[in-house]
C-alpha cells in the first residue's frame, strides 16, 4: 500500500462523510408511515407475492404493522429509511407484551426489535401469534 | 506489463459533481430519492470496495498476465495501429460483463458477492458506488480471462473495463426518464437499468447489460420499463438494516448456514443453484415469485409472461392452485 493510496482512501472517507451529512442537512429524505390497513396489505404483498393479507394490526403512529393472511401466517412490516421492510413472524419473535404495546424481537439481529402500539388489540395479536407456533 | 492510467480515478471528481447535481434535482423533484443513512452506507461500501480491490489488484493483474502468455493472437496496445482491436476489446469486454452479470444473478455463489450492489431500496447515483467487497473471493474475474486468451493485452482489457464501469455510473438515476429511441434501442440507459434493479416480479432477472442493451435483446433477458408499473428497488428480502458489514457479507453468511444445515447431497446445490433455491422447496426463487404473480394476472397477460419467461412453471402447485382460486392471488 503506497502513501498515495492511503491519502486517496482518507480523502474518500472525508468526502463520503461530507456528502452523507449534506443529504440530511439539505432536507432530503422522507418519513414513511403505513397509512391504513390497505396500505399494510399492499406492502406485505410486495414483500411476498401471493401473501394475500386479510387482516391488519397497525401501529398507532403507522411505523409498523402486522398483516395476517387467510392461512393464519403473519408478516411484520416496518419503516426502514424512506421505505419499508418486512419479515414473517410467529410466536418465537414475541419479545414483550406491555398493555397496549407489543414488542417483537427478531432472531435476525440487524433487523432489530420493533415495538407496535396496538392499543387493546395488542394482547389478542400476541395470542394469535402464539398459535402460529402451536399450529 | 505496459501500464495505462486507471480511467476510474480521473472520473471520480465527475462522479462527485454529478452526485451533488442529482441531490439538488431530488430536492426539487422528489426528496425521498435520497436518505442520509442509505447514502452513507452506499458510499462506505464503495470506499471499502476500492480498498478490497487494491488489496487483491496485484493478484488479478498477475493472473491476467499469466493467462495472456497462452494467447492465440498478438495484439498491440498502440491505438493508431490497433484502433480496431481497442473497439473490439471494449465490445467483447461488455459481452463478458453480460455473461458475468447474468451469472451473478443466477448462481448464488456469484450473487453473494454481487448482492451488495442491489441491497439499497434507493436508486440514485450513490447506489452506483455501492460495490462488492468480495469480488475476488467469488472468482468473478474468471469471466474476463477469455479476453486475455484471445490476445488482448491485460492493460487494454483493464482500461476498457474501467470505461465500462464509468459508463454504468450515470445510468443509476431516476432523474432521467427516457433517452432518445435510437439510444434506448442500442445502449443501456437509466430506464433499462431501473428495471434491472427492480424487485417487482415483472422486472426480476432482466437487463443484465453493462453498456450495450443489445445483449439482453439478443439473449432474451430484456424487459422494458412500464409507465404503469413504477419500479420498486432492492432485493426480494429487503435488508432492513444500514449495517455496512452486514450488507457486504449477509449472503455469504446465509450460504454458510445453508451448507452447514443441508443434507450432504444438497450442500453444493446451495452454492451453484439460483438465489432462493432450497432443497425442500420452502423458499422462493425468482421463477416461483413470477409464477405466483402471473397466477394473479388476467389470462392474456399471464400467457404473455409465460411465453417471455420459459422458466415459469404453469404446472407448479402454487401456480395451478392460484389459478383455480383467483381470490388468493396477488393484486
Amino acid at each position: 500500500m503506497t502513501t498515495a493510496f492511503w491519502i486517496q482512501t482518507g480523502g474518500s472517507l472525508v468526502a463520503v462523510l461530507v456528502v452523507a451529512w449534506l443529504v440530511g442537512r439539505i432536507g432530503l429524505g422522507a418519513d414513511p408511515r403505513i397509512a391504513d390497513a390497505e396500505h399494510a396489505i399492499r406492502l406485505a404483498e410486495e414483500a411476498e407475492a401471493g401473501f394475500g393479507g386479510v387482516e391488519v394490526a397497525r401501529d398507532r403512529a403507522g411505523f409498523a404493522a402486522i398483516v395476517r393472511n387467510a392461512e393464519g401466517r403473519m408478516m411484520l412490516v416496518r419503516a426502514h429509511g424512506n421505505f419499508f421492510a418486512a419479515r414473517p413472524v410467529d410466536a418465537s419473535v414475541i419479545g414483550r407484551l406491555d398493555k397496549d404495546f407489543l414488542t417483537l424481537t427478531m432472531a435476525e439481529r440487524t433487523f432489530g426489535a420493533v415495538t407496535l402500539h396496538l392499543g387493546k388489540e395488542a394482547g389478542m395479536w400476541a395470542s394469535r401469534m402464539r398459535e402460529i407456533a402451536r399450529a | 506489463m505496459p501500464e495505462l492510467p486507471d480511467p476510474v480515478v480521473y472520473a471520480v471528481p465527475a462522479f462527485i459533481l454529478l452526485l451533488l447535481v442529482e441531490m439538488v434535482v431530488s430536492l426539487r423533484a422528489d426528496k425521498s430519492r435520497y436518505e442520509a443513512r442509505d447514502t452513507l452506507t452506499s458510499l462506505m461500501l464503495g470506499t471499502g470496495s476500492q480498498v478490497a480491490g487494491a488489496l487483491v489488484g496485484a493478484a488479478v493483474v498477475g493472473m491476467a498476465v499469466w493467462v495472456h502468455q497462452f494467447r492465440l493472437f498478438d495484439i498491440g496496445l498502440a491505438f493508431r495501429e490497433w484502433w480496431w482491436a481497442w473497439v473490439l476489446c471494449f465490445f467483447l469486454d461488455d459481452l463478458a460483463y453480460y455473461v458475468f452479470h447474468r451469472s451473478a444473478h443466477r448462481v448464488r455463489w456469484f450473487w453473494a458477492s454481487h448482492v451488495i450492489h442491489h441491497s439499497s431500496q434507493h436508486y440514485n447515483l450513490s447506489t452506483a458506488l455501492r460495490q462488492t467487497w468480495t469480488g475476488f473471493f467469488s472468482l468473478g474475474f474468471i469471466f474476463r480471462l477469455p479476453l486475455f486468451l484471445i490476445g488482448f493485452p491485460p492493460a487494454m482489457v483493464f482500461f476498457c473495463a474501467g470505461l465500462n464501469l464509468i459508463y454504468q455510473f450515470w445510468i443509476h438515476t431516476e432523474a432521467i426518464r427516457r433517452m432518445p429511441r435510437w439510444f434506448e434501442a442500442v445502449m443501456n440507459t437509466p430506464s433499462h437499468h431501473r428495471v434491472h434493479h427492480g424487485v417487482n416480479p415483472r422486472y426480476l432477472d432482466a437487463n443484465y447489460a453493462g453498456v450495450f442493451i443489445i445483449w439482453d435483446r439478443m439473449f432474451g433477458s430484456f424487459v422494458a420499463e412500464r409507465d404503469d408499473e413504477p419500479v420498486r428497488y432492492g432485493i426480494v428480502k429487503q435488508l432492513g438494516s444500514f449495517n455496512i458489514l452486514w450488507a457486504a457479507v449477509h449472503e455469504w453468511v446465509g450460504i454458510a448456514k445453508d451448507v452447514w444445515h443441508a443434507p450432504w447431497r444438497h450442500k453444493l446445490d446451495y452454492l451453484w443453484r439460483e438465489p432462493g433455491w432450497s432443497h425442500d422447496g420452502s423458499r422462493a426463487t425468482s421463477a416461483t415469485i413470477k409464477a405466483r404473480w402471473a397466477a394473479g394476472l388476467p389470462v392474456e397477460e399471464a400467457a404473455e409472461q409465460l411465453s417471455r419467461h420459459p422458466g415459469l412453471d404453469p404446472g407448479s402447485p402454487s401456480f395451478t392452485a392460484m389459478k383455480r382460486d383467483p381470490g388468493s392471488s396477488p393484486g
